[in-house]
């Protein structure tokens, strides 16, 4: 059965590639260890959004496209397409201003903001890797998806955009464990912080000691910390044992589409101009002079 | 009658050097991996993807090693690292280290002609490949990751190499002659 006593020269002959193989290996191990420096892991952030633009943002990828030169001319109409939908986001928020200012005038009363417009992307790529769960959607940069978008399907909140390509967008899913989404009830009123768990349900943290959920109440999210606008449905909440745990409504009604809603944009406030007070003149400032 | 007549027919396969079968091998990878980032739903049910890499580590280290098949890896590896969202070189380790294993254990024994060595040397060499995975994706990410949908790969890995471990058989190292092969 065992093949051993193999011939001297053999295993010399190996042996370089042994180490070969050993030097791979430590060298991948360094690279590891190398980017658990923020600053190091930030460096390839480019190489990946470069091959999630390929793998997600090119469908009609081909030679003979290239060749002909019909691959130029779908860039060039894609660009513009692109220039029209976020024109046409400026159109639309002109006529909301006018429409506001109208109602200015006639009642004198704030009315509430617009809906945002969003992206429809379709999903291309998606993983259940042990890593962070993450999908990849056909919409980037070039498509007018900004960075920390917010994700959005037919059920509810699904992710929030964390790495933007020109062509695609990698979105960091709820039901990460890394991912933290401010929550509420919508009948309690009860927040807290969201994050994925390991069985597919959704964890509760930071709960107020003395108020609880209603059981089955919808969750929606809370807009606090401004990562994600306010009343977006996110699930149910179950009573497990001690803990609540949140069935996610994304997962009930996954299209393998999802629309990219800009994030809140939080205006910072402007600094009031602080008048500066001349000091009292001291007694003997009049003697000196 | 001739003697080349009284030969079975030798097929297609068995007659192709090491090269192309590496060539073959990877593109199979490549093709299933890509494959794999599409959404893999079927009437509700989702499919557990498996590891295409692996195969290749597994498959092309019974011969050996070599530094063409490493490369592949490597390539393979940096590519599962991007698509998976893994810090850069985590699949690499993964691959290069199931395939020095699996040199390894066909350098001390028969891997080929012994159906026993046969069998156990890829549930070993799959298991402590997922083990090692779920191992750095634990430590990397904080926190203890899930097992199931890494067991449901684990065994989609498997049942898949057991068929088609027959296009990840270099049959001898890549550059080496018909009679050099051990």
């Amino acid at each position: 059965m065992a093949r051993l006593g193999r011939s001297a020269t053999k295993s010399q002959k190996r042996s370089p590639k042994r180490l070969i193989l050993g030097v791979f290996i430590f060298a991948a191990a360094a690279l590891v260890l190398a980017q658990s420096a923020p600053q190091i892991r930030s460096m390839f952030n480019p190489v990946r959004t470069t091959v999630g633009d390929q793998f997600g943002g090119n469908e009609g990828m081909n030679v003979w496209a290239w060749v002909t030169g019909q691959a130029k001319r779908e860039r060039r109409i894609k660009e513009l397409e692109a220039e029209v939908r976020n024109l046409s986001r400026y159109k639309a928020a002109a006529i909301s201003m006018a429409e506001r200012l109208e109602a200015y005038e006639e009642i004198l009363n704030l009315m509430g903001e617009p809906p945002a417009r969003g992206v429809t992307a379709r999903v291309t790529a998606e993983n259940d890797g042990p890593f962070a769960q993450t999908i990849l959607a056909n919409a980037g940069r070039a498509q007018g998806v900004e960075p920390g978008a917010v994700a959005l399907n037919e059920g509810g909140l699904v992710g929030r955009v964390i790495q933007l390509g020109e062509y695609s967008s990698r979105i960091l899913l709820i039901t990460d464990f890394n991912s933290r989404v401010p929550v509420m009830g919508e009948v309690s009123g009860v927040r807290a912080i969201l994050y994925g768990g390991r069985d597919g349900l959704g964890s509760l943290t930071d709960l107020p000691e003395r108020d609880a959920f209603v059981e089955g109440e919808r969750i929606l999210t809370s807009a606090e910390g401004g990562a994600f606008p306010r009343g977006l449905v996110v699930g149910e909440v179950r009573k497990s044992g001690d803990d609540w745990r949140v069935k996610f409504s994304m997962a009930e009604r996954d299209g393998g589409y999802v629309q990219m809603i800009p994030p809140p944009e939080i205006v910072k406030p402007m600094a009031l101009p602080v008048e500066e007070v001349e000091p009292a003149a001291s007694p003997t400032q009049g003697a000196r002079q | 009658m001739s003697r080349s007549s009284s030969r079975p027919n030798r097929s297609l396969w068995s007659q192709t050097g090491p090269t192309p079968r590496l060539l073959f091998g990877a593109f199979a990878i490549a093709a299933i991996g890509l494959l794999g980032l599409t959404p893999r739903e079927f009437f509700g049910f989702s499919i557990a993807w498996p590891y295409a890499a692996l195969w290749g580590a597994v498959g092309w280290g019974r011969v050996g090693l070599s530094v063409r098949p490493m490369i592949l890896l490597i390539i393979f590896g940096l590519v599962q690292d991007v698509t998976f969202h893994a810090p850069i070189g985590c699949f690499v380790i993964l691959n290069l280290l199931a395939y020095g294993a699996s040199a390894a254990i066909a350098d001390m024994f028969d891997v080929m002609n012994e159906p026993l060595i046969a069998i156990l040397s890829p549930i070993l060499l799959f298991s402590g490949a997922f083990l090692l995975l779920w191992l750095m994706a634990s430590t990397l990410e904080d926190h203890a990751v899930r097992v199931l949908p890494l067991v449901a790969s684990l065994m989609t890995t498997g049942l898949v190499y057991a068929v088609l471990n027959k296009v990840f058989d270099l049959g001898r190292l890549p550059g080496e002659s018909v009679g050099q092969a051990s």
